[in-house]
């Protein structure tokens, strides 16, 4: 008997679920960074003044997991200079000017592949990168896979966006289950050799009836795809919970996902994907969710990627000041420091909080309760994670920290969630994984050191 | 544009989960054993819960100024502990006791441990003990003043004593359930207290099965080692602060393991010491003494029902 994974309720939301996305007017600029991409940096390859167009590649990639970066509007490049991005680290981004016309760059044509290595290539050209969140770029997870050591057997669909407000895969999924099929139909037969007979399931929350309606219509009679119900509850879009309710594996901290049998894409990245495979178009632009207790009208929008947040808040206007702005859902977006920053590959949506609901609670003293630990969904003793950072002993301190299980943590901010006490038990988990990581290190090194 | 607020994630929170909301909600759980109290003990018990509560809040305000900590008697856990000694001592004990207790339980047991979250043993409880042994005054009996009552002994001692008295001196089932009988303010009604446990599991404060291990513990054990007599053992449940002890003190949370499995080995150990207390010790009454004695050992049950997590994997 499969234990049943702990997890919340939380609200969901959803406002903008019946939104059809709009398209926003072609922006006068947009800002391109380099690092859309959870790798290296990305490198320009145009000048200041260059003319662009819509799909033409503007920077290489470089370096490990690097993607490329295309423009996503026709015009000029007005300026390539360093910006600080929410992570804190900076970066080069690329300013276009539009000159309003929109034109297509002759060099988008259907990209030409046949075999495995040229489909992987392909991919790879077309920037596309995991728009689930983590923005590792996608021929890269696909390459994993062909790793004769793993032998995977599923191919997970990310569909569940069970982040509260975001609808933006929700909208892609009614408006283009086709994508989604000839997504899965590449797969089946570039990567045949490595995915074999692997069963496809699309994961998706049962809060989203009419994308299920949809998708049962597109796959009816294909087996090998299955559309796999989840109750709506967070963190179900998590890898490593979608990994233990869709197969019952158990995905271990530190070991590469497709070690699993298990390959995991998100449903919009696959349809960009087929979208480019299809067309020659690069990830241009995406649905961004626009909601927050501060926006008027909650909105789906298609942009060009690189707008900046201004703009799309212009179209769906502000109740109150904006107190906080976050790209990303509410359990695990970034908060950003301007609203003149641009989207990105992975902006899935754009939250904006009123001042009140911009800053929570002070935290208080840790009453015991015990919420944090029935909340985990991988079951980790967090209060006590929370106590053992302060032991002062380094060996008795990582020896207690792992026997909590804070190195299976999936960051799925439940913990501080619930906490009555408000207490930021995620950021103490992540330290307590840095600390654990850096006491590995150390301890390597000091057995090296013997020998 | 005025300036954005940066933070990490989660950037949304629990509505309604606050430590003042969990302590609200256990007064309020509480309310019902202290109207029932001051009905079946009069006024007195009034002014015992009104100096125990009072002097508790006063203890932390005063014990935080003194130190230069924030205060903190906003979070209404002082207020929980004041209330929740008042109703273990009955209108017997004198008010001057009372304020010792309550400075007592909030000094020395929480304050000086490090303030809320931070103690080890049950505040309540703590000074429960502490005015037995050294006031002896807990134990005193009050006497119901809304109806004759024929006995002096409370309930327990005269369950003590052996089948042949139990059965002619100890109140029946239906008093014992709706507290016609000696004994501390809030122990006596069990039809209040349950109450109060409804409330807490309903308002999620709670899990079911924390008190009721407890109980069920010491009614198996009074059930299968004095003689098969479910009436019995029902008394015993009844009388005393096996419920009051159950429902308010087993389930405080700090003083008790942070998971499912570490509150039931918890609550069967505290009931298992209640019954040898009630049965072998010198004391009739021996709710406080085991939990206080399991509060001891919290981090030990931790330590061995700690969750675990998902495939075992570490």
């Amino acid at each position: 008997m499969k234990k049943d994974i702990s997890s919340l309720h939380v609200p969901h939301n959803k406002h903008t679920a019946a939104c059809v996305p709009q398209r926003i007017e072609i922006p006068a600029e947009v800002i391109l960074p380099m690092n859309m991409h959870s790798g290296h940096d990305a490198e320009p390859i145009v000048k200041v003044g260059d003319h662009v167009k819509v799909g033409q590649l503007i920077a290489r990639e470089e370096g490990r997991f690097s993607s490329p970066v295309h423009a996503t509007i026709s015009g000029t490049v007005v300026e390539i200079a360093p910006m600080a991005t929410a992570s804190g680290k900076e970066t080069l981004a690329i300013r276009i000017e539009s000159d309003g016309k929109m034109e297509v760059c002759e060099t988008v044509k259907a990209p030409e592949f046949s075999d495995c290595d040229s489909f992987l290539q392909a991919v790879r050209d077309g920037g596309i990168v995991g728009l689930g969140g983590a923005a590792f770029p996608t021929w890269a997870k696909f390459n994993e896979a062909t790793n004769p050591d793993y032998k995977v057997d599923t191919v997970l669909i990310n569909a569940a966006e069970c982040e509260p407000y975001i609808t933006s895969d929700h909208r892609m999924m009614l408006a283009h289950p086709e994508l989604i099929a000839d997504g899965i139909e590449y797969l089946r037969k570039y990567m045949n050799q490595y995915l074999g007979n692997a069963t496809y399931k699309i994961c998706i929350e049962t809060n989203k009836a009419d994308a299920i309606e949809v998708l049962k219509k597109t796959f009816a009679g294909k087996d090998y795809v299955v559309i796999h119900e989840l109750k709506t509850i967070y963190p179900q879009g998590a890898k490593q919970v979608m990994l233990y309710n869709a197969t019952g594996r158990v995905a271990v901290a530190g070991k590469r996902f497709p070690s699993f049998g298990a390959l995991i894409i998100n449903v919009s990245s696959l349809a960009k994907m087929a979208e480019y495979l299809n067309t020659g178009m690069p990830l241009v632009e995406r649905i961004v969710t626009v909601d927050g207790p501060a926006v008027e009208k909650p909105m789906n929008l298609i942009a060009p990627i690189g707008t900046r947040i201004s703009e799309l808040l212009k179209l769906t206007g502000l109740k109150s000041q904006p107190g906080k702005v976050v790209v990303g859902g509410p359990m695990n977006g970034t908060a950003i420091c301007s609203v003149d920053d641009p989207i990105v590959k992975v902006s899935n949506a754009v939250l904006v909080f009123d001042e009140k609901s911009a800053v929570l609670p002070e935290a208080s003293a840790c009453i015991n309760c015990g919420r944090c630990i029935e909340k985990c969904p991988v079951g980790i003793s967090v209060a006590d994670v929370d106590r053992y950072m302060h032991v002062e002993n380094p060996d008795r301190k990582a020896k207690l920290l792992i026997k909590t299980g804070v190195r299976q943590c999936v960051d799925c901010a439940c913990c501080s969630y619930v906490c009555p006490a408000n207490r930021p038990l995620l950021q103490i988990n992540w330290e307590a994984k840095a600390y654990l990581k850096k006491y590995a290190a150390a301890q390597k090194e000091k057995e090296g050191g013997k020998q | 544009m005025s300036k954005l607020h940066i933070s990490s994630t989660p950037h949304i929170h629990q509505k309604g989960s606050s430590t003042r909301n969990i302590m609200l909600d256990v007064v309020i759980a509480m309310l019902p054993a202290t109207i029932a109290g001051i009905v079946i003990f009069g006024i007195s018990a009034l002014w015992t819960v009104l100096t125990c509560v009072i002097s508790a809040v006063v203890a932390e305000y005063v014990f935080n100024l003194c130190v230069g900590k924030k205060q903190t008697i906003g979070d209404l856990s002082a207020v929980v502990t004041g209330l929740l000694l008042a109703l273990n001592v009955s209108t017997a004990v004198p008010l001057w006791q009372c304020v010792v207790g309550s400075v007592f339980a909030i000094v020395v047991v929480k304050c000086l441990f490090g303030g809320i979250g931070k103690n080890i043993v049950n505040p309540a409880i703590t000074a429960r003990v502490f005015m037995l042994l050294t006031f002896g005054a807990v134990g005193a009996v009050a006497l119901p003043t809304v109806v004759e009552i024929t006995t002096g002994a409370t309930p327990l001692a005269a369950l003590n004593q052996g089948a042949e008295i139990a059965a002619a001196e100890a109140p029946s089932l239906m008093d014992l359930f709706l507290g016609l009988h000696g004994g501390a303010i809030g122990e006596t009604c069990a039809a209040a207290l349950l109450l109060g446990f409804v409330y807490l599991v309903v308002r999620k404060v709670i899990k079911w099965y924390v008190p009721v291990s407890f109980v069920a513990t010491t009614f198996l054990c009074y059930f299968l080692f004095c003689g098969f007599d479910a009436y019995f053992a029902l008394q015993h449940v009844l009388a005393g602060g096996l419920l009051l002890g159950a429902i308010f003190m087993a389930t405080d949370y700090v003083t008790t393991p942070n998971t499912g499995s570490g509150r039931v080995v918890f609550c069967i150990g505290a009931g298992l010491l209640t019954f040898a207390i009630r049965q072998f010790g010198m004391f009739p009454e021996g709710v406080s003494i085991a939990i206080l004695t399991m509060n001891l050992l919290t981090p030990f049950i931790c330590d061995f029902t700690k969750k675990k997590t998902l495939g075992g994997v570490r």
